[in-house]
């Protein structure tokens, strides 16, 4: 083998490393963005049987949003094996015990049932926040677009942003300050 | 009995009507601030002010619509530079006689500025007893949520 089809085929072969910040971001969306990372679907030489998924770093799972009032509507259900062992929990209850759950169960159920679902979630890091292990961050060499831009807040634009931004109505005279 | 309601009713008009003789300041159509001052007396004086809106002001090409319909711009709930301008400073949003809107616009903006609100996106425009950091609220509401403007039901 020559030295060029050599490093051709490391390449080939190389776990990249994604990051992906999911503040303000869907997990549900968002999930099915990361398993195509996660099993190498992005790539020309994918194939089921073909062992060949990225590493990816999803930050700030914490802060994931959801649409309307999913969270109280969204419900998990998980059962001990026990007579009355069943039991419901809210996405929002959930999310305060472990807010790494809703984003690692969103993925989870974004994949085929195989056995290899279980191989692939190995390669999914998720934290909380933006403190992330050194020995992880130093492979990153991708970061992968968010969904939706994040909001952003009044109290975070200058004040004189605010009284300069184009106004569409004036305030008629009659109007008292409160 | 009936003296007893009666005496009420007197009171309640000798009320309004006082009331009626103090609140000048609807009746006198002027922007003002009441200003009290209290050594030994109490001062309230009017002062109009300007709302500083008049440089910025975008020039209305359709005046036979309102200022919404007319700029055609498709308002979403996270443009809160534009949503603060038809709020009052403890976040609810000005009355139509106020804002001049038609009656959808004022509807869907009013939509927006509940949505905006909701999100945690203006957290310092609330009554001064309240959380202002959206983390500090119970429950499910301190978790961050975005909101699809096609939810909005007006005819
Ligand atoms: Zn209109």
């Amino acid at each position: 083998m020559s030295q060029l089809k050599r490093v051709q085929q490391w390449a080939t072969f190389a776990r990249v490393w994604h990051i992906y910040d999911a503040a303000w971001q869907n997990p549900f969306q968002s999930a099915e963005l990361l398993k195509k990372y996660l099993m190498g679907m992005h790539k020309p030489i994918y194939h089921p049987m073909n062992d060949c998924g990225d590493h990816v770093i999803v930050i700030n799972t914490a802060d994931v949003a959801l649409p309307g009032d999913e969270w109280k509507k969204r419900v998990y259900f998980h059962h001990t094996g026990y007579p009355g062992g069943a039991s419901w929990t809210l996405a929002w209850e959930l999310h305060k015990k472990n807010p790494t759950m809703v984003m690692k169960k969103a993925v989870y159920n974004s994949m085929d049932r195989s056995l290899q679902r279980r191989y692939t979630m190995e390669r999914l890091h998720l934290y909380p926040d933006a403190n992330v292990p050194l020995n992880l961050l130093e492979n990153v060499s991708n970061q992968i677009k968010q969904l939706r831009p994040k909001p952003k807040r009044l109290d975070e634009y200058k004040e004189e942003e605010v009284r300069e931004f184009p106004k569409l109505i004036d305030l008629p005279k009659s109007y008292i300050v409160e | 009995m009936n003296t007893l309601l009666k005496c009420v009713q007197n009171f309640r008009f000798n009320v309004f009507k006082q009331t009626k003789h103090l609140s000048i300041y609807p009746a006198l159509r002027v922007k003002e601030i009441q200003e009290k001052e209290t050594n030994n007396e109490l001062v309230i004086s009017g002062k109009i002010l300007e709302s500083g809106r008049e440089p910025y002001l975008l020039k209305n090409e359709h005046p036979e619509a309102c200022p919404v319909c007319a700029s055609g711009l498709q308002i979403k709930h996270t443009d809160v530079l534009i949503l603060s301008q038809f709020m009052r400073s403890t976040g609810g949003m000005l009355p139509r006689r106020i804002t001049g809107l038609c009656r959808r616009s004022q509807k869907y903006i009013s939509s927006l500025v509940i949505m905006a609100n909701k999100a945690g996106l203006m957290p310092h425009l609330k009554p001064a007893n309240s959380h202002k950091d959206p983390k500090m609220r119970r429950g499910w509401k301190k978790y961050n949520k975005y909101f699809y403007e096609s939810t909005i039901k007006i005819k």
